[in-house]
């Protein structure tokens, strides 16, 4: 876990890699019900699970959920946020295509998602506790990340098979760090993306 | 507004005070910044970004002035955008705000190629083009130290490698239909061996793609060569054995389609004669 200043937002991202996570369908089911329940109980259940989850496979780099970061910042202090929170406009920024439902199913937690990164945007201090209260999964240093990114699919998603800059790389570790170059510079272009 | 709290943070990297006037075609003016976007409580590792910060001096039609600096930040962002996809060694972006006309960039540690060839410090140099130069375009942090050590020995690299670097990356670029609008000497940098980045980096970098467009056209390619000799020509003394190193690598790059851009870079080159005795 790392926690992350942003002084020119009053406000602070805290992020944790969690590895080994065994109760992903539980946690999407909180996320359901938080959403769906009104009232006093339905608050109480929102404060529980309000973060951003992201499935690590799609994470390139911890650059890449940086940048996604400062894009949910930047759009929530203009007053531009094209989702309801904070946290999940970090998962629009995400994705590279212009549709919500979407980036929350790519990039969000599923049922099969075993390793997951949690940010938290705060004004205070981040409460690890309440993370770690949530995730049933062994926190991880960030290197971790290498071992999971599932390259194919981020390709994929990217439309980068067959993309001049990756063709020619014969060495896999240059290619990724091609792919996350490019990665990192769509999110941050997002907000005059076409 | 947080991008401007951000700037009032952040280092002028300008020599000066005075920000770099456009040409007129720009018709805004422009300052850089080192920054730092992610700051950890947790360890000192900072990684700096380039600000690029565009703005009018005068306001004479708010939104109007407001949307073309939108619509240049935004075209600048996506230029970069798509050199990345082609492969073409370009810094990567960090951030756009384009509303207050900022772009944030990969940081590249290193010097001009102007500043390598011994293009000219500051007072001594003359005009580029129309784009005037009134940086220091020593890109490392010090900045004052006076070094006797051969700055390409310093940098592991021979004018020719250099030349050949900037012909095969504007080649890459061409090939994606990309132009960049301002090929000067001081828009590429060539990393500093220390800060290579990756297993096998490139040592050449082109930057401000502020002018960039995109088109398939020889002329426009062509033009964009001109404008390259052009600026060699005025910065770099002897510069045709140069440019004749940087064209056998940008035509090795076209392959096939060099033919048509030579033929019209020839074409260009005679217009530009002509006006210049006329005018
Ligand atoms: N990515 C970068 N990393 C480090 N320095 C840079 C970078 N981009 C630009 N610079 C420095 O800032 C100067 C101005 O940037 P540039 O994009 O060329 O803007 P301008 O339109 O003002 O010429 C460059 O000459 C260079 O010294
Ligand atoms: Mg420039």
């Amino acid at each position: 876990m790392e926690v992350y200043d942003y002084p020119h937002f009053n406000l602070q991202a805290a992020i944790c890699l969690f590895t080994d996570v065994k109760n992903g369908p539980e946690i999407r089911k909180r996320i359901i019900e938080a959403a769906t329940c009104q009232g006093e109980e339905g608050e109480a259940l929102r404060d529980a699970v309000n973060f951003a989850f992201v499935d690590a496979r799609l994470i390139t780099s911890i650059l890449h959920l940086q940048t996604a970061v400062f894009y949910a910042l930047l759009t929530q202090s203009q007053g531009c946020l094209r989702t309801k929170t904070v946290h999940s406009e970090i998962l629009w920024a995400l994705n590279p295509s212009n549709n919500i439902s979407e980036a929350i199913r790519r990039y969000g937690i599923s049922d099969s998602t075993t390793s997951l990164l949690v940010i938290e945007i705060s004004v205070l201090p981040s409460h690890h506790d309440k993370i770690k209260a949530i995730v049933d999964g062994t926190v991880s240093p960030f290197p971790r990340l290498s071992e999971i990114t599932d390259w194919a699919t981020i390709k994929k998603y990217h439309k980068l098979n067959g993309e001049l800059a990756i063709q020619h790389l014969r060495d896999v570790a240059t290619a990724h760090a091609m792919i996350d170059e490019i990665v990192v510079s769509t999110v941050a272009t997002k907000s005059v993306s076409q | 507004m947080a991008t401007a709290s951000l700037i009032a943070d952040s280092t002028q990297i300008a020599q000066g005070a005075e920000a770099v006037s456009d040409p007129p075609s720009r018709n805004t003016t422009r300052k850089v910044y080192k920054a730092y976007i992610h700051t950890s409580f947790d360890s000192d590792a900072k990684v700096p970004i380039l600000l690029k910060h565009r703005f009018k001096k005068q306001y004479r039609h708010p939104s109007l002035d407001a949307n073309l600096t939108r619509a240049r930040v935004a075209g600048e962002a996506r230029a970069l955008l798509r050199c990345l996809r082609s492969g073409v060694s370009v810094p990567g972006i960090r951030m756009v705000d384009a509303t207050e006309g900022v772009l944030g960039v990969e940081w590249i540690e290193g010097k001009s190629v102007r500043m390598l060839l011994g293009g000219g410090a500051e007072g001594e140099e003359e005009q580029v083009s129309d784009s005037e130069e009134f940086f220091d375009d020593t890109t490392d942090a010090g900045g004052e130290s006076v070094s006797h050590v051969d700055p390409l020995d310093e940098y592991q690299v021979t004018i020719d490698e250099i030349m050949g670097l900037i012909g095969s990356e504007i080649a890459k670029m061409h090939k994606a239909d990309i132009i960049h609008g301002d090929l000067t000497t001081s828009n590429m940098i060539i990393r500093h061996p220390f800060a290579a980045k990756g297993p096998s980096p490139t040592k050449l970098v082109l930057i401000d793609f502020g002018l960039a467009y995109t088109s398939t056209l020889v002329e426009d390619k062509a033009v964009d060569l001109y404008v390259l000799e052009r600026a060699f020509a005025s910065t770099h003394p002897d510069s045709e054995p140069m440019l004749f190193a940087v064209l056998e690598a940008y035509k090795k790059g076209m392959y096939k389609d060099w033919t048509t851009v030579e033929r019209r870079l020839q074409d260009v080159r005679l217009r530009g004669r002509k006006r210049s005795m006329v005018g």
